[in-house]
């Protein structure tokens, strides 16, 4: 025995709307219902009732609720709003208060090759003056 | 509640509480209406009922009492075109009377079924009326309450087709 339940979703909890034998019928009424927006969940409930084995199986049909989609898609608004307030934030971040510091060139100039070529001779002399007196003592 | 059509109350197309192009079916026509003078209750009162509000069903309707015939209920009203099915008197008589070769015993039928669910149960199918016509028919049976707890009664409403047999 075959039977398509409507439920709808009032006050917290999915609740037996009415019952029909013919399953086109059914998801018609249950589209038009949830179409109509008062409730804020729909769905049928096919239930197979075996009177051999004395067991019901159950399984949905068709689930509607145009508010719990539009809840669905005002959660999703949401996170996408808080994702990209995150992603702001994180490029704000860089260049905010908790910034990685950035350590300033040093002006390439002219002094530094001097500095260097110079102690580079000072040492070339020093090593020549050294050997020198080396010979001398010999 | 009267037993047919009220004087003064003529049959008018169906009212326009369904988009155009929307099922015209009786059973959810009543559904619709049923669930409209609910609100958010479980169960409308009787006395919501007014047959001059719903002159497009009210032919095809009738009302079952279930308060102190809780086994077997008894008919209390019908409209007319469910009156024009029956041969013997309607009202009053328990829906165990009505055999299920008849308009009004299949539209019964699951009475029982109603009142252990308490929820509004559509059902169709064909039965053979006893000249051998084949008829086809869909039925509605909607619980209601005087107390809004306690089923007291069933508003239920059936429509049918008989099929031409080559």
């Amino acid at each position: 025995m075959r039977a398509f339940e409507i439920h709808t979703f009032r006050g917290g909890k999915w609740k037996i709307d009415s019952v029909f034998d013919d399953k086109e019928l059914a998801l018609f009424e249950a589209r038009r219902m949830d179409e109509s927006s008062r409730y804020s969940g729909v769905r049928v409930i096919e239930e197979n009732f075996n009177e051999s084995s004395n067991e019901t199986v159950t399984r949905t049909l068709y689930k509607g609720g145009r508010a719990e989609k539009q809840a669905s898609v005002i959660q999703r608004e949401v996170k996408d709003e808080a994702k990209k307030t995150a992603r702001r934030k994180g490029a704000k971040g860089r260049t905010g208060k908790g910034k990685r510091p950035v350590k300033k060139k040093k002006k390439s100039g002219i002094a530094m090759p001097l500095i260097i070529l110079s102690i580079i001779v000072i040492v070339g002399l020093g090593a020549l003056f050294g050997l020198q007196h080396i010979t001398i003592f010999r | 509640m009267t037993e047919n059509m009220p004087d003064g109350v003529a049959r008018e197309k169906v009212e326009d509480e369904l988009p155009q192009g929307m099922e015209r079916r009786l059973v959810l026509r009543l559904l619709t209406h049923w669930r409209a003078i609910c609100g958010d209750r479980d169960y409308p009162s009787f006395s919501e009922v007014v047959p001059e509000n719903m002159p497009d069903m009210w032919h095809n309707c009738f009302v079952l009492e279930v308060i102190g015939h809780e086994e077997d209920p008894v008919f209390r009203a019908a409209g007319g075109e469910i009156m024009s099915h029956s041969a013997d008197s309607l009202i009053g008589t328990p829906v165990s009377f009505w055999t299920p070769d008849t308009l009004i015993g299949v539209a019964v039928s699951h009475t029982r079924d109603v009142l252990r669910k308490g929820v509004p149960m559509s059902h169709g199918d064909e039965f053979m009326k006893i000249d051998g016509t084949r008829v086809l028919y869909r039925s509605i049976l909607l619980p209601m309450s005087d107390d809004g707890e306690t089923i007291s009664g069933l508003l239920g409403a059936v429509n049918c087709r008989e099929v031409m047999e080559d």
